[in-house]
């Protein structure tokens, strides 16, 4: 296990006030909050940075781990001395909050150990937490459904009473009409309950990798097809692709560029399925042979058509 | 891992979670939620819920989202609710905006 300086994660100098710490705190939270942020591991960072505040932010645990860190170098490989926490008395919970679960093996071996091991000697009986993860599914598994494999760090305890955190991999059926923000709830799967309480829930907050061909609006979905101005000019039927497999789509005659066909229901699907929207984008052919050149010259003989004039090439 | 195994979990669709539920879900105790809900920072802020009311109603996925979001918020700037809630209308707003970006295929 390595060290954490979390003076360094929050840089500030060891002897830094209670306001300092509080005051650089704020400052990195502003700048790594997930919602916000444009830096690829604020997730990351933002959770380093909370493992940070949690411990140093509370003067009981920053003088034991003051005390514990004195030797210590970031990264060093690091053993907590038995009883290092002897003499020392840790208000509240030992974790705060779900997020909690997500912090380092470093501070679950110190804080988690110190925290359940006085709920323990409480005879405490207590639900575990509920807890949340993000899971990235294929447009087309909100159309058909999907089982996805998700990996979650669980903290645990050991023979000797150590919290170590545990791989844990759940196998998990994504119901089909999923949107993107909407939660799965799996009952029992969050954390363990303490001195024999139920396990909390796991919720998973599902999210769509971003697609080459569709885009997402609550059910709506929206893509854009590629037509020849023929098809466009004198209708045509195309296939098209959709989420759950080409259909056969009618241009109706006299298309221009950027019409928008609704497919009716064929959005993502549940008690009001949303509506499919395929915009159409004309391409012209290049006049790249003798034979395409002649064509363009006959159309711009023959047309009397100039779309700067008004009327013509209007939407 | 064989496809029977597969953990089959519930679906939070339009108002499934209790009160209970939500504030377990957002490690808080249900007098924050009932708070919020009182001053209208939840559920959409736009109506105010009086706490005789409460009982049997039904929380979102998207009420859900927005309380951790507020949680999360209070928490990490030590703000006052009103602010945090000043904070999730903006965020809301701008995932609004870019979702329609995107579906006009602008971003």
């Amino acid at each position: 296990m390595e060290f954490k300086d979390y003076y360094q994660t929050l840089g500030v100098a060891k002897t830094a006030t209670a306001e300092e710490i509080k005051k650089a705190y704020r400052k990195l939270a502003r700048k790594y909050h997930p919602d916000v942020s444009k830096e690829p591991d604020a997730e990351d960072r933002m959770q380093a940075i909370n493992e940070a505040k949690e411990v140093l932010g509370d003067p009981e645990k920053r003088a034991a781990y003051d005390q514990l860190g004195q030797d210590y170098r970031a990264g060093q490989d690091f053993r907590p001395p038995p009883d290092w926490d002897a003499g020392f008395e840790f208000t509240g919970r030992g974790f705060e909050g779900a997020e909690a679960d997500e912090f380092s093996d470093f501070f679950a071996n110190l804080f988690g150990q110190a925290g359940r091991r006085k709920q323990r000697g409480q005879g405490y009986r207590m639900r575990g937490e509920d807890r949340h993860a993000k899971v990235m599914i294929d447009l087309a598994d909100a159309y058909q459904g999907a089982t996805r494999t998700i990996s979650l760090q669980v903290p645990e305890m050991d023979a000797q009473g150590r919290v170590v955190t545990r791989a844990h991999s759940l196998s998990v059926k994504i119901p089909k009409g999923v949107k993107e923000g909407q939660h799965i709830r799996l009952t029992g799967q969050g954390s363990p309950g303490m001195g024999g309480g139920p396990p909390g829930d796991l919720f998973l907050e599902i999210h769509f990798h971003p697609d080459q061909t569709f885009r997402v609006e609550g059910r709506d979905v929206y893509a854009s097809v590629p037509v020849t101005p023929w098809e466009a000019a004198l209708g045509a039927s195309i296939e098209t692709p959709t989420p759950a497999g080409p259909v056969r789509l009618k241009v109706p005659a006299g298309s221009q560029s950027g019409r928008r066909l609704r497919l009716k229901g064929r959005g993502i699907p549940g008690q009001e399925p949303g509506d499919l929207y395929v915009e159409l984008t004309v391409v012209l052919p290049p006049a790249d042979t003798d034979k395409a050149r002649e064509l363009y010259a006959t159309m711009a003989r023959e047309l009397d058509f100039d779309p700067r004039r008004t009327g013509h090439g209007r939407r | 891992m064989a496809d029977d195994k597969a953990v089959r979990g519930e679906l939070i669709d339009e108002a499934t979670l209790t009160l209970e539920e939500l504030a377990r879900a957002c490690a808080v105790e249900a007098d924050w939620v009932i708070e919020r809900l009182e001053s209208g920072l939840l559920a959409d802020g736009s109506h105010y819920v009086s706490r005789q009311r409460l009982t049997g109603q039904r929380f979102t996925s998207r009420d859900l989202t927005r309380a951790r979001r507020l949680r999360q918020v209070e928490r990490d700037f030590e703000v006052e609710p009103e602010l945090a809630a000043l904070v999730a209308d903006l965020l809301e707003e701008v995932e609004r905006l870019r979702t329609r970006l995107r579906a006009a295929g602008v971003e």
